[in-house]
């Protein structure tokens, strides 16, 4: 069998050939943005000595009198109606803690949840009982952010049929950053696969699902195999994802599609190879050029 | 018969370094994807990988947890092939244990735990090869990679280790000097502010002098600073240019 | 900077492991040259127009010595003319893996601005660098760098219009190197060419080293030799046991025989005997050297003939035949015995010495006889022998061939005529190591200015003690006064007692040149007529010097003790005093003897006296040992400077009072420092001897039918005291000397690097030496720590690292001892000067030693000690029995035990310009044929050897 072997070789400066000079205010960790009092102190940086001091490397942002230093790149921060994945990682009294790639783990209250069948009434200690018959650790969900706590942790509810515990399909993390805020993360893909695109960095690729028979609130996982066809979709998918993340892509809806199609010329596992991963993103680029162009 | 020249009386090193020239650094971030921040270096013939994970839900027992800040967990480990004999375990061993309690009280002192109470963060090490100046080679790597998470820091922490020979402070020992038994000191700078995080020296050193290798290893430190605040601007500029199109957003 | 780096892989034996190394090349590395406009340099060192005149090469040219020139020929590139050379880094390298002393020198030259050497670091240069090709071994790669360095200068001094007509000339001794190097179009010549084309200086090539290359050794002449083995083949030997490692110690009496010092622990074989010039193969004197045991039926035993290499030519027979005379010397305890297989490391120094003048008139090549005797006589090459006759000239030596009797070896210097005083004392200093240049402007430089006050500042921590009746007791003639005393009552009926010590660290202070040049001095030397200062005058004889009414800074040690010399209380400070006198041993005898004389000094005298007779009697009563030796005093002639009188010294009380409180300062400043630096103190020990030791004494005593007890020093100190025997009063006085003999050298040391401490002598548990500063440099670190310890001055960082401390330690004991063999070396050639004299003596005297074909015989009168051979050239041959149980010898009929009356005849023996010596002959008991009447001294054939002993 011949097998393909492949060194990892360092990787060229993508930044001399873009060229530089975006013109960005860049800091690093100890550099003085400004000595000027009459700022508010934002994300990323500190005062000493009246000084406003850089926390952290990356792009300085100002909104009037705030400045912040946003990193490049940085753990998930989540706001309000944020659409995330998570993974449950511990089942407590009247909630789950979520691993949603933040800085602490988030919490999904009992209360929060729809529940089988659709009840709406108050939780009873049974419910707390037969909590881990409808998450257990491990699972996947996909929710909502419902509140931010002032300690930083959020507060997710899966108050809707979209949400709920995700069944057969491929979890790929990618940074936050690369997500790019739109109206809608959930998309079916003409191609015959669901995404979500969530906003913490998970994206969840599914085959879509043929009907909506679905009205158990999101409990119950279809545990049918799923068809050939539809793997290879999502497999395709999956690898156009890593290569647009690792040339630094936004991920959203067209760009995803856009790269798939680019991708259809190639064998699925040859898009792991560096060149032709720069040749199809390369691709999408131009595409969504000429789109906005 | 005699043992090794280590400075000449030209002022060049064993290794044609003068006095206070550091070994080459190469350095670069962002090697792992899996990890939130993750970077490489070399150090001369010392080479370094680290990775930090974090700030994360403290995982394990929650006793460690801290509510007013961040727990900084380390760990340092030397890879069975990085010394000249292959070495039994990596990590453990009263030497490591003693390196990953100095990183932890180093990066505990740089990065601004405040802001995250009751997370955690993990700051691996892992020496791959080791030619002198392991611990201060750690610390730089771990740094960058600490920056290369979006971890909010002081500052740069920038460590080197200075020696003593020949009534010459030298900086940034390789192993050779470091064998030869003299004075060591390491010590892990913050260099804007010239705040110290970690001072270690490892036998005995007349005051009269220890001005003199202080000074040494922070002009060391220093100089590791500019090399790496390059190599960190460097990958800012190229990831910036990628993600370009999004400033605004 | 820093342009790239390449990987060295190196090797250890015991398993392949790869070494990676970096090894940086830079392009900043500059030339060294005065003209050169491309590099920018600081200092540049050298000259723009190097002059020196050779016929061979007529351009200006810069030298570029390869690594065998500079071991072999260091004479000749330490010469002021030879100027403008290029040392590579290459070559120093090599240099210093091989030979410690020439790489010192070397660094020496380098330090020498007027030498205008430079070194290039060709490794680390971009452009000079050079790998280590397939196939090439290290030697080749280097001398390929070396030519590549060449090259590079040469191309590189082309670039500057002011130095393109310098050239650099390769020098080389190896063949095949410089055929290279001329094939690549470097100049290059030998030593040898170049040496003896400098038109203008004929004499350096005198000083050229004889190094033939080994072919020619392998055709000439049969191998008297076997071969010394390789290093590795060595340190295999050593490892596994076969071969011993050891120092080599040459006998001083018998050049065929010699000793090997093995190192370690183990107690078995310490000392191998090596007998007969094969086994001891081409050994010298304090080598590192591996030897292999012999059979147990072939060990020896040491001989006690005395054997002088008499030998002009190569002929091995005489010598093979006297080898036959020890093997047949009577037995008895067979010693462990051995044959050198191969030199670890050699010892080789200049020698100073005497040229024999080859019988053969228009013969260059000469033996030459080293003054020490434990060297072999060395064969050197010059054309000046008739000028360099009768001198005493330095010679190194180059190398023993395996064909060769003698070791070859080169001129130095010459020092002067021979029996001259100058060039004797000259002679006696270089051959012990004493450092006496005069002090370098660097040294004086750091001499307080004259006049000097005492400042405010100086009296920082230090209390005025100008009040005290202080005064101080010294030899008549002492300039450096190092001690001064008080005694007062204080109001609660107690004695306040004071020891005041120059504070010469106040003035030298830590780490400047006169430090280091004290610190390596280590001590005075006092020679008969002459003294060699360990600090520089101004502060030995003045400002350090305890002189009366003058305000002088001291460390003072201060008690409080009760009239029964019970100390109360103890306090060390630094202090300001003003001595009231300065008196003699004698004058402050006579105050304290003299009823009518009652000034405070006096009264103060008398305390003192009173108190140290008590401490002498306790320090007694605790096994302290009073032992003696014959010392002299010469009596000069303030004109000539001859001696014209010696007398023995005599002791009085008031000398025993004054080293009694030494004694007390010393202990009590041991034990504060030991106190205070339990890791870093400097003290001095005295390890008691090992008991076998004493058998000499304890038999010698036995023949005269006294017991002596050697068990501890109480014993011995008791068991001497008794030694008395009835009409023969100085009996006990020979055993005390015999009892000397016997002990072991006291050393200083460092408390951190040894848990024994005890001063056999002194009976004390712990000494050290704090009284003299101003002629010991151990008593200023000891002033340091004490400084340090009461608060009066700050620590520094050699003070406490144990290495640096252990490093003072050795090279004082090392100067204490050549000090103490200069100083007997000046005392014999004084005797011999005031013989010379005197003409010839009859005197009595008393037989210290007997030995197997001669006595050793002490006279009292001038503490003058010799040996009476019983065999000599030209007489018939006596009938000697020697017994070494008793001892006892018997010539003819007359039997000699030791301690026995003698008469004998002194004369100076002449006849040996090189070794004068005061030659002794029986007068008394009268043994016919062995007792002489005539005037030996014409005795042309110079010293009496014996020819053949009969068993």
């Amino acid at each position: 069998m011949a097998v393909e072997v492949r060194l990892p070789a360092a990787q060229k400066r993508v930044s001399e050939e873009l060229g530089t000079g975006s013109g960005l205010h860049l800091v690093t960790p100890g550099d003085t943005i400004t000595t000027d009092t009459g700022f508010m102190r934002g994300h990323g940086t500190y005062t000493e000595d009246d000084k406003l001091v850089a926390s952290v490397a990356g792009v300085v942002e100002r909104v009037n009198k705030l400045i912040c230093v946003r990193a490049l790149k940085a753990r998930y921060n989540g706001e309000v109606g944020d659409i995330v994945v998570g993974r449950i990682t511990e089942v407590q009294q009247k909630r789950w803690k979520v691993d949603t790639n933040s800085r602490l783990d988030s919490v999904l209250i009992l209360s929060a949840v729809n529940l089988p069948g659709g009840e709406l009434r108050r939780r009873s200690a049974k419910d707390e009982l037969a909590m881990r018959d409808y998450l257990q650790e491990g699972d996947l969900i996909s929710a909502e952010v419902q509140a931010v706590y002032s300690d930083g942790a959020l507060s997710l509810h899966t108050r809707s049929l979209k949400y709920g515990k995700l069944g057969q399909g491929v979890l790929v993390r990618v940074s936050p950053s690369l997500i790019k805020r739109r109206k809608t993360h959930f998309h079916n893909l003409p191609c015959g696969a669901s995404i979500i695109l969530a906003n913490n960095g998970f994206i969840w690729l599914c085959a879509t699902p043929k009907e909506m028979e679905e009205e158990a609130g999101g409990f119950i996982t279809n545990l049918e195999p799923v068809a050939l066809s539809d793997r290879e979709v999502i497999s395709r998918l999956r690898n156009c994802i890593l290569a647009l993340a690792s040339q630094k892509m936004l991920l959203y809806d067209t760009s995803v599609l856009y790269c798939y199609e680019a991708s259809l010329a190639h064998q699925i596992k040859e898009l792991l190879k560096v060149e032709v991963i720069e040749d199809i993103v390369m691709e999408t680029r131009q595409r969504l050029l000429e789109q906005e162009g | 018969m005699a043992g090794l020249e280590l400075l000449s009386d030209q002022g060049y090193r064993v290794d044609g370094r003068k006095a206070g020239e550091l070994r080459k650094i190469r350095a670069r971030m962002g090697v792992f994807a899996q990890a939130d921040g993750s970077a490489y270096i070399e150090q001369g013939n010392t080479k370094a990988l680290a990775v930090v994970y974090g700030p994360h839900e403290i995982r394990g027992s929650r006793s460690k947890m801290l509510h007013d800040r961040s727990v900084v967990n380390c760990q340092y480990s030397m890879a069975t092939f990085s010394t000249g004999e292959r070495k039994r375990r990596p990590h453990g061993d009263r030497k490591s244990s003693e390196m990953t309690l100095h990183l932890k009280q180093t990066f505990e002192a740089a990065i601004l735990t405040q802001l995250y109470p009751r997370s955690q963060i993990d700051i691996y090490v892992q020496i791959l090869q080791a030619d002198g100046g392991n611990y201060c080679t750690c610390v730089n790597a771990a740094t960058l990679a600490v920056i290369d998470a979006g971890i909010p820091m002081r500052d740069y922490v920038c460590a080197s280790s200075a020696g003593f020979i020949e009534d010459t402070p030298l900086a940034d020992l390789s192993y050779v000097e470091e064998a030869a038994g003299g004075p060591q000191l390491a010590l892990a700078l913050l260099p804007k502010s010239d705040q110290i995080a970690l001072l270690e020296m490892n036998s005995r050193l007349h005051e009269d002098h220890l001005e003199r290798v202080m000074d040494a290893a922070s002009k060391a430190c220093k100089d590791v600073y500019a090399v790496l605040d390059q190599v960190v601007r460097e990958h800012l500029q190229e990831l910036t240019t990628l993600l370009g199109d999004r400033t605004a957003a | 900077m820093l342009k790239s780096k390449t990987f060295m892989k190196k090797t250890r034996s015991g398993g392949i492991l790869k070494i990676v190394r970096e090894h940086y090349l830079r392009d900043d590395i500059t030339c060294g040259c005065k003209g050169c406009d491309e590099c920018q340099q600081e200092r540049a060192i050298l000259e723009l127009e190097p002059i020196l005149e050779s016929s061979l090469c007529t351009t200006a040219h810069y030298l570029l010595p390869d690594t065998n020139v500079l071991l072999h020929q260091i004479d000749i590139l330490e010469d002021p003319i030879l100027k403008n050379v290029i040392l590579l880094q290459t070559v120093l390298q090599e240099v210093r893996s091989r030979s410690a002393p020439v790489y010192k020198r070397i660094k020496d030259l380098l330090h020498n601005p007027d030498k205008c050497f430079y070194a290039f670091t060709n490794e680390h240069h971009r452009e000079t660098y050079l790998e280590q090709e397939q196939g090439e071994n290290a030697n080749d790669r280097n001398d390929r760098a070396i030519r590549t360095a060449t090259k590079w200068y040469n191309k590189h001094l082309k670039k500057s219009p002011k130095m393109a007509d310098v050239q650099v000339i390769l020098i080389t001794n190896d063949r095949r190197n410089k055929e290279k190097a001329v094939e690549e179009g470097i100049v290059a010549y030998t030593c040898e060419e170049y040496i003896k084309s400098l038109t203008a200086n004929p004499e350096l090539v005198d000083r050229l080293a004889c190094v033939n290359d080994e072919k020619n050794e392998v055709e000439s002449g049969r191998l008297i030799f076997a071969e010394h083995l390789p290093l590795s083949k060595l340190q295999q030997g050593i490892k596994s046991g076969a071969y011993l490692q050891g120092t080599f110690r040459a006998s001083r009496d018998n050049y065929l025989e010699a000793t090997v010092w093995v190192h370690g622990d183990s107690a078995e074989n310490k000392e191998i005997i090596v007998q007969g010039l094969r086994n001891l193969n081409r050994a010298m004197h304090e080598d590192i050297v591996a030897v292999q045991l012999l059979d147990k039926e072939n060990w020896v035993t040491m001989s006690s003939v005395v054997l002088q290499d008499e030998g002009d030519s190569d002929d091995i027979e005489s010598v093979e035949e006297k080898e036959k005379m020890l093997k047949t010397a009577v037995n008895s305890v067979k010693k462990p015995s051995g044959q050198v297989v191969g030199i670890i490391k050699r010892n080789w120094r200049p020698y100073c010495g005497m040229l024999s003048k080859s019988q053969i008139k228009e013969s260059t090549r000469h033996l030459f006889t080293p003054a020490e005797r434990r060297i072999p006589r060395i064969r050197i090459e010059t054309r000046q022998a008739s000028t360099l006759e009768g001198q005493r000239i330095i010679v190194a030596v180059d190398g023993w061939p395996r064909n060769s009797r003698y070791p070859n070896g080169h001129f130095v210097k010459s020092l002067g005529t021979a029996g001259d005083k100058e060039t004797e004392t000259e002679v006696l200093l270089l051959e012990h190591d004493v450092p006496h240049q005069p002090f370098s402007q660097a040294v004086l430089s750091f001499l307080p200015k004259m006049p000097w006050t005492i400042t405010p500042e100086d009296m920082k921590n230090r209390i005025d003690l100008r009040h005290l009746y202080v005064c101080s007791v010294d030899p008549p003639g002492c300039t450096d006064i190092d001690d001064a005393l008080h005694c007062r009552e204080l109001e609660n009926g107690t004695l306040e007692v004071g020891v005041h010590i120059a504070d010469v660290s106040h003035f030298i202070r830590p780490g400047n040149a006169l430090d280091q040049e004290s610190s390596n001095r280590g001590t005075t030397v006092y020679l008969c007529d002459k003294r060699i200062d360990m600090v520089p005058e101004l502060l030995s004889s003045n400002l350090c010097s305890l002189r009366s009414n003058v305000d002088r800074l001291a460390f003072s040690c201060i008690w409080e003790v009760d009239e029964n010399a019970n100390i109360l209380n103890t306090k060390f400070t630094k202090s300001v005093i003003n001595s009231k006198a300065s008196l003699t041993y004698a004058e402050a005898q006579m105050r304290i003897d003299s009823p009518n004389m009652n000034d405070e000094i006096t009264q103060s005298l008398r305390l003192l006296n009173k108190l140290a007779k008590i401490l002498k009697k306790r320090r007694i009563d605790n096994g302290a040992l009073t032992l003696s030796s014959p010392e002299v005093r010469f009596h000069m002639d303030s004109e000539t400077h001859d001696p014209i009188d010696l007398q023995t010294k005599e002791l009085k009380e008031t000398n025993s009072m004054v080293e009694e409180f030494m004694l007390l300062a010393n202990i009590s400043v041991a034990q504060k420092i030991y106190d205070e630096f339990s890791e870093y103190a400097l003290l001095r020990k005295h390890p008691s001897p090992p008991p076998a030791n004493y058998d000499i004494l304890v038999k010698a005593a036995k023949s005269k039918n006294l017991d002596i007890k050697t068990d501890s020093a109480k014993a011995l100190a008791d068991s001497l005291d008794k030694a008395e025997s009835p009409g023969f009063p100085y009996m006990n006085t020979l055993l005390r000397i015999l009892a000397t003999r016997c002990m072991m050298q006291a050393v200083y040391f460092c408390s951190g690097m040894d848990n024994d401490f005890h001063h056999y002598g002194l009976a004390s548990p712990i000494y050290t030496h704090f009284t003299s500063p101003i002629r010991r440099y151990a008593d200023i670190i000891v002033h340091r720590l004490l400084a340090v310890a009461v608060g009066a001055d700050s620590t520094y960082p050699d003070l406490t690292d144990k290495h640096k401390i252990a490093d003072i330690c050795k090279n004082i004991n090392f100067r204490h001892k050549m000090a103490q063999y200069s100083q007997r070396a000046s005392v014999a050639f004084h005797t011999q000067l005031f013989f010379k004299n005197r003409g010839i003596v009859n005197e009595e005297g008393f037989i210290l030693f007997v030995r197997k074909n001669a006595i050793v015989v002490l006279i009292p009168k001038f503490g003058l000690e010799g040996t009476v051979f019983f065999e000599e050239k030209d007489k018939k041959k006596t009938n000697l029995v020697f017994n070494d149980e008793v001892p006892f010898l018997k010539v003819e009929n007359t039997t000699f035990h030791m301690f026995d009356k003698v008469k004998v005849k002194i004369s100076l023996d002449a006849s040996n310009i090189q070794h004068q010596k005061i030659r002794m002959a029986l007068v008394e008991p009268e043994i016919p044929g062995v007792t002489s009447h005539e005037d030996i001294a014409t005795n042309t054939n110079g010293e009496p050897v014996p020819k053949k002993s009969k068993s």
